[in-house]
């Protein structure tokens, strides 16, 4: 069916709270039949938020062609770029791109957009006429929307009048075939310029420094610093804090932020879209779970999700509003980092009991909207006196903090008549009015008994420490810890599916948080435990205070109860404070509970013994393998002090959010500045034969064992990229057909459980891999023993190792030897066939743009045979990229041509682009070569020089052997240097290695000839069509100087429209790890020397203009088939979203019922995926012309020259012969 | 381990079968105290949350006209190729995808 | 049987149905005894003693499955569709007990 929307851009005041924050620059996108009612509304409502300003969500059905008449009210060029839909880039782009024709609009203008819907999704529309990323850009200040194409034969109606609906961001949606549901709008935005009711940009009340940048939901936002200001002002709750009545619609009513409501055990689906610029924001709702892939039932669950910019994803709550055990109440939904939940992107998803038809207020006598029943589900029954329903049963008091549970706290009250009516049959201590253990008839219980204290925490050898740690502890181990005797790291506790959890929590936190360097006096005087993934009743048992629940925390010396069920096998769960989280998450306040498969037991792994807690456990099943369980807990923002008690990287002024502090892993880290022992040469900084193991967790395991890792963030802010060197592991786990991985980006909340086995004996290297977080020391190993060790007992399922013939090794302050032989690895067959690359690394200079902008330090990797042509210039580098196939041994010489003379930084001071705590580390003139995924034995080939493994580098002149084994068509792999993270990656030490298909030749796409390398090539196999391969690597952190060999101080030199912020500096903050130039296989593009050029904003993108980008121009024909190999093997920490124009993929190639879509969120160190483009070269259509592909980040990518170009031509062009041409003879 | 004759299906003696030729029946018998590598119909097999691709090595220590029985059998896991299972398997013959007899369980190879 | 259509040297039964009804009998043949049976459908494994079998169904009273709510209970499982399972005999090896006790 056809469907048409009027949509027009427009300038608008957008009001974001209750409280008068607004930006007065404001645009958006509206329907045309919406446009003079909101502009009138506005008018009216100059300092209250109206409905109508919210993000422009329309919807389709799969199979719709969309016709959008789109109309320009701003000042600029504009347009509408849809994701995931198919048409043709030349009339409904949004775009001007290369030599397409423009379909953006002037001021005044109208153009027609026509496309259709191919599947299903929460597609991200926004501007490209104004890629601007300062408070002068269009999609900061809130120019972009949605389009929520729903399964064919949908239609939608207001949740409130049940009428039907053009636009709007919630809705019930209606199928003939499939149940009603409702569905949920969650647009994250960030950055968006706001100020104050006074027209100033907000202060914080307790710091009087400008607040955090506005982090918001669908133009709202509810920062815990208006809020305060009221309890400061004595309106509300005098002996309230702050942080901890956040949340809590007893103090001040509801939020201004999306509440999304619906009835106990309705079907829903809230569509997680990010429209912002800038962060990754980590998803989580409390109570519910959800498939990580919903078109996948194989696929992980999950509760709390990563998301960058310009990307989005589906959370369908398994079993409906309620979850499983069907808990009433608020459950609160919010981003994870710390500073943007306190400066307000949260929410709550409201689950009612009884039937709301307008008549019921809530206890503050605000009116609760009508709320239409789903059709095919029961009428909830009508509010009654005696069972008034949520939230009225709960006897709080308005303007107070809410009340504590009944029967919960230990010697606390019982229940009021009217809870006694709402509560379960049988209520009892944390579960009064859902049962979750109920389902099941005696079920096993696990009982912990749990505190919180503080105690300090030395984080390494250096006395690095924080004074104020706070963790959990089990009371049990209470006086070991506080007495030195155990060593404090984060509490994990271990259960079986089918358990009844019971905590006994104790808050033995002192009640006044004394003030530092880091922070201000808070009074953190009630702390909860609140929990992830497991079933609960969320209005006593949350560990929050959120909504019209109960604060179920307690005060100083109190204990609580609270009860779990685990349903089902669950990883690692997340615990942590809900209360004063903000202040103190960082200080240690986390733990985790991981629910292992059903009838599991758990071992000391040294002594044997059955425990129940810990980060290093044996895992005991009869009926699946055995197993080593570790636990990884990374952390930000560690507000930590080195031993002479001077604080490491303490904030400009305490209090602020502004990236305080470092980082750690379990409460430890090991930097690199530290290990220097010979020669100062950071080759050897991984050698614990040079500098003694880390200090960060070794996991001890035998040769062949298997393993589970269990990988949460417990603090803060911040993404990380974790990555297991010589290991991999299925990305969904409970999915045999999903591709391996081996690096994932975790953000705060998140949990992963990684699988995998030990093939051989070895140090296995685990990173978190950004520079710095590396340098700071996020790094530990992973040691498989060859015979026995005293200290770890075997596998109970395994045979006992052999005896020990020789000794463990020592630090010995030396050098490791080099491998007299190096051996492929154990898998390979001895006739596989072997392919051999000689590879050099050596100086040069690189050129990164026609715009002259270049690196005159470089550093590649390259094939000997190219090195004469690339040092005489006759050749630009480009990052190597080399191939094998499947079954292949990969025999990899690596040649050092590094001079020490030759590197920018002799003085080992590293400036730009910088990291945290800088520190001496002179540049090695040593080099090698990692790659991820394909099989290799550590000792010899890993490409590091790791732990007690063989020296791996090679020092001038030298030349190093490795050898890989293809096992499988792993696809793009990322490779990159280890001797020296800091004076090396920035100046081009990485590439990218594929791994192919047996029986693939790789043939030059203009010449047809064999190549061994090059970004562009085309594999042509026998049983295969040909296929065009593109080669992407994507990198951050380069340091490039201009034509005047001024050094590009990126971001900030890229952007454009620089002006003001809200707090009138020039430059906004720019983060460490935003430093640095960026783009794509060493070639940028600029934007800024375009509109130097030419300051029509709306001709950046174009050739016509411009000419071609730097950046590689992708040629192929309509349809051709197309892989785009994709790798980010570079090294800071922000993460990008990579998206390609019009096309779109698997986002799993190896699992044909994963969802499709048009982007890779969340591209950080490490990551490496193959993008079979569906339909192939210029989609479903086949329309040629130019496709853009680029960063989804508006701050600060495009700007920067993170984009590029597939071109897809219609006809035969002289210089590139068509695919197959010639297979057949 | 001795694996014990135990059912001797009589009723089978009822079916008519001189007819037939079971060749694929005394070709199995054949492979009796061999080593097997046998892939089964499904996509994919769950074990308490841990999936795998059905690939079994093992000694055939019976074969039926209905199924044989591996012991030990190995189930071929990602994260433990060599994985014995507790007990000895049964698999029908008509879940048989494909088998190669004479296949030794240390034998390494990709499992995907 | 000789079939006297389009396939004239055809036998009845067919393979097939000699190997589909020779499972039949081993079930038969083990009633009484304990099953464990793994089946690619949810819930995936079960472990019961084998009471009857109907038709191609055998019936069995199920003590193990993964979650506890759908155990204790008579379950009819279709046997072809088993993947793989093994009934204890007399001798040999047992299958190991389950219990949820923690320590």
């Amino acid at each position: 069916m056809k469907r048409y929307y009027h949509v027009v851009a427009i300038p608008i005041r957008i009001v974001l709270n209750n409280f008068g924050n607004y930006n007065p620059d404001g645009m958006m996108y509206v329907l045309k039949e919406n446009e003079s009612k909101v502009k009138e509304l506005v008018r009216k409502n100059p300092f209250t938020p109206v409905d109508l300003v919210q993000p422009l969500v329309i919807r389709a059905n799969e199979g719709d062609t969309v016709e959008i008449l789109f109309e320009n009210k701003l000042p600029f060029a504009t347009g509408m770029h849809f994701q995931d839909v198919d048409y043709d880039v030349m009339d409904s782009d949004g775009a001007n791109v290369g030599f397409n024709d423009s379909t953006l609009v002037d001021y005044g203008e109208k153009i027609v957009y026509r496309f259709q819907a191919h599947h299903q999704g929460a597609f991200h529309f926004g501007d490209l006429g104004n890629p601007s990323s300062t408070e002068k850009g269009s999609n900061v200040n809130g120019l972009f929307g949605c389009l929520f194409v729903q399964p064919r034969g949908s239609w939608w109606t207001d949740p409130v009048t049940g009428k039907p609906m053009n636009s709007g961001v919630f809705a019930d949606i209606h199928h003939p075939f499939l149940p009603d549901r409702r569905e949920y709008a969650w647009i994250f935005h960030d950055e968006m310029p706001t100020l104050d009711l006074t027209g100033n940009p907000p202060l914080n009340p307790i710091t009087n420094q400008p607040g955090e940048s506005t982090h918001a939901v669908n133009y709202r936002y509810e920062p815990v610093e208006n809020r305060v200001r009221l309890i400061e002002e004595g309106v509300v709750c005098p002996d309230c804090d702050g942080e901890e009545v956040h949340h809590d619609s007893w103090v001040f009513g509801d939020p201004a932020t999306p509440i999304l409501r619906g009835y106990v055990g309705d079907p829903a689906v809230i569509r997680v879209v990010h429209g912002g610029v800038k962060e990754t924001h980590v998803f989580h709702y409390h109570v519910h779970q959800w498939f990580r892939d919903n078109t996948n039932p194989e696929s992980e669950i999950i509760d709390s999700q990563s998301i960058s910019p310009q990307s989005w994803y589906d959370v369908e709550p398994l079993y409906g509003l309620g979850s499983l055990h069907g808990a009433i109440g608020d459950a609160i939904i919010h981003c994870h980092l710390y500073p943007h939940f306190a400066v307000g992107m949260w929410g709550i998803n409201r689950v009612f009991n009884t039937f709301q038809d307008g008549s019921q207020c809530y206890p503050n006598g605000v009116p609760i909207k009508a709320l239409q029943p789903l059709r095919d589900r029961p009428v909830p029954p009508k509010p009654t006196k005696e069972k008034p329903g949520y939230p009225n049963f709960i006897p709080g008091k308005v303007g107070f903090k809410a009340p504590r549970p009944p029967l919960g706290i230990i010697g606390g009250r019982n229940m009021t008549e009217l809870e006694r009516n709402a509560a379960v049959p049988n209520p009892r201590p944390g579960a009064v009015f859902a049962d979750p253990c109920g389902n099941v008839e005696n079920p096993p219980v696990v009982e912990y008994n749990i505190s919180l204290i503080e105690l300090p925490i030395i984080y390494n050898r250096q006395g690095w420490h924080d004074p104020k740690g706070r963790i959990y502890v089990l009371d049990e181990d209470l006086d070991d810890i506080c007495s030195g005797k155990k060593e404090p790291e984060p509490l994990v506790i271990h259960a079986p599916a089918g358990s009844c959890l019971r905590v006994n929590f104790t808050n033995r936190l002192p009640s006044i948080a004394d003030g530092d360097a880091f922070q201000l006096v808070t009074r953190t005087y009630e702390v909860g435990m609140h929990i992830h993934y497991v079933k609960f009743d969320v209005l006593v048992n949350d560990g929050a205070n959120v909504g019209w629940n109960y604060d179920s925390s307690v005060l100083p010396g109190e204990t609580i109860r609270y009860e779990y069920f685990a349903d089902t096998e669950l990883k690692a769960w997340f615990f942590h404070d809900h209360l004063f989280a903000n202040y103190h998450q960082q200080h240690g306040v986390f733990g985790a509970g991981v629910i292992h498969s059903r009838f599991s037991k758990f071992f000391d792994s040294k002594t044997g013994e059955q425990k129940l807690h810990g980060t290093q456990l044996t895992g005991q099943h009869p009926f699946i393998p055995d197993y080593r369980d570790f636990t990884l807990m990374v952390q930000d923002f560690s507000l930590i002090y080195d031993k002479e008690g001077r604080p490491l990287n303490p904030p400009q002024f305490p209090g602020s959010e502004d990236d305080p502090g470092l980082f750690g892993v379990n409460y430890r880290n090991e930097p690199l500045q530290f290990r220097l022992e010979h020669d100062c040469d950071p080759a050897y900084s991984f050698s614990s034969y040079v500098n003694g193991d880390p200090v960060t967790p070794i996991l001890h395991a035998y040769e062949e064992d298997t393993l589970r890792i269990r990988l949460l963030q417990g603090a803060h802010e911040e993404s990380h990229s974790f990555n297991l060197h010589g290991l991999k592991w299925k990305e969904q786990r409970p999915d045999i057909e999903s591709r391996f991985i081996s690096q994932t980006h975790i953000g705060i909340s998140e949990s992963f459980t990684l699988e995998t086995h030990l093939p051989q004996s070895g140090d296995y290297l685990w990173t978190f891999e950004t520079e710095e977080d590396l340098w700071n020391g996020l790094w530990g190993l992973i040691r498989a023993y060859d015979e026995e060790v005293d200290f770890l007992i075997p596998l109970p399922d395994k045979e006992a190792p052999p005896k020990r013939t020789k000794p463990l090794p020592n630090c010995t302050g030396e050098p490791p030897e080099k491998a007299k032989v190096v051996n492929p690895p154990l898998n390979a067959p001895a006739n596989a066939p072997v392919k051999k690359f000689d590879i050099v690394a050596f100086h040069t200079p690189i050129t990164y743009s026609k715009w002259g902008e270049h690196d005159p330090f470089g550093i590649v990797f390259a094939l000997r045979k190219d090195m004469d042509d690339i040092l005489s210039g006759r050749k630009n580098p480009e990052p190597l990229i080399i191939r094998a196939n499947r079954g292949d041994i990969v025999e990899v010489s690596l040649t050092s041509y590094l001079e020490f003379e030759k590197f920018p930084f002799q003085d080992g001071i590293w400036p730009y682009p910088p990291v945290k705590e800088q520190a001496f580390y002179p540049p090695s003139v040593r080099i090698s070569l990692h790659s991820q995924l394909i099989s290799y034995d550590v000792k010899t080939s890993a490409g590091e020089t790791v732990g007690f493994n063989f020296d791996q580098s090679a020092g001038p002149g030298e030349t190093v052997h490795y050898k890989w084994f293809v096992d499988l068509p792993l696809g793009a792999c990322g490779l990159w240097d280890m001797t020296d993270i800091r004076n090396h990656r920035s100046l081009g030490t990485f590439g990218m290695f594929i791994a192919e298909p047996r029986g693939a030749t790789f043939l030059d796409p203009y010449t047809l000839k064999p190549v061994t390398t090059g970004n562009h090539v085309i594999i042509r196999q026998p049983f295969l069509p040909d296929i065009r391969e593109f080669g992407i690597v994507m990198y951050d952190g380069a340091r490039l100087v201009d034509k005047q060999e001024q050094l590009i101080v990126d971001p900030i030199a890229g952007f454009l429209l620089p002006g003001e912020d809200e707090e009138g500096d020039e430059n906004p903050e720019v983060d460490t790890y935003d430093f640095g130039s960026r783009g794509f296989n060493y070639r940028t593009e600029r934007l800024i020397n375009r509109l130097y050029e030419n300051a029509d904003l709306e001709k950046l993108f174009s050739s016509k203009t411009h000419g071609d980008p730097s950046t590689p121009v992708f040629e192929s024909y309509a349809g051709d088939p197309i892989i785009i190999r994709l790798v980010n093997p570079s090294e800071r920490r922000r993460s990008h979203t990579f998206h390609l124009h019009n096309h779109y993929w698997n986002i799993d190639e190896n699992e044909i019922t994963s969802q499709v879509k048009s982007f890779v969120g969340e591209m950080v160190a490490g990551k490496a995926v193959d993008l079979p483009l569906h339909y192939g070269a210029g989609g479903f259509y086949e329309y040629p012309g130019d496709y853009l592909y680029r960063s989804g980040n508006i701050r600060w990518d495009i700007e920067q020259g993170m984009w590029g170009i597939m071109r897809v031509h219609s006809e035969r062009k002289r210089h590139l012969p068509p695919l197959n041409y010639g297979k057949r003879d | 381990m001795k694996y014990p004759q135990y059912f001797y299906v009589e009723r089978m003696k009822g079916m008519e079968l001189q007819e037939r030729e079971d060749r694929l029946f005394r070709e199995l018998l054949n492979l009796k105290g061999e080593n097997i590598l046998i892939v089964t119909n499904s996509d994919q097999l769950n074990l308490f949350g841990q999936t795998f691709r059905p690939i079994f090595s093992g000694e055939i220590v019976e074969v039926e006209h209905g199924h044989l029985t591996l012991s030990p059998i190995t189930i071929k896991m990602v994260n433990a190729p060599f994985f014995k299972f507790p007990v000895p398997l049964s698999i029908p013959l008509e879940k048989i995808n494909h088998f190669t007899p004479n296949f030794d369980p240390n034998t390494r190879f990709p499992l995907t | 049987m000789k079939n006297e259509g389009i396939y004239p040297n055809m036998l009845f039964p067919t393979t097939n149905d000699i190997h589909d009804e020779a499972l039949i009998e081993h079930f038969r043949a083990g009633m009484g005894h304990k099953l464990l049976a793994i089946t690619p459908s949810f819930p995936f494994f079960f472990i019961g003693k084998i009471r009857d079998v109907v038709e191609d169904h055998v019936v069995v009273d199920v003590e193990t499955v993964p979650n506890q709510e759908l155990e204790n209970r008579r379950w009819y499982i279709h046997v072809h569709n088993i993947e793989l399972f093994f009934i204890e005999r007399e001798e040999g090896p047992k299958i190991p007990e389950l219990n949820d006790e923690i320590f």
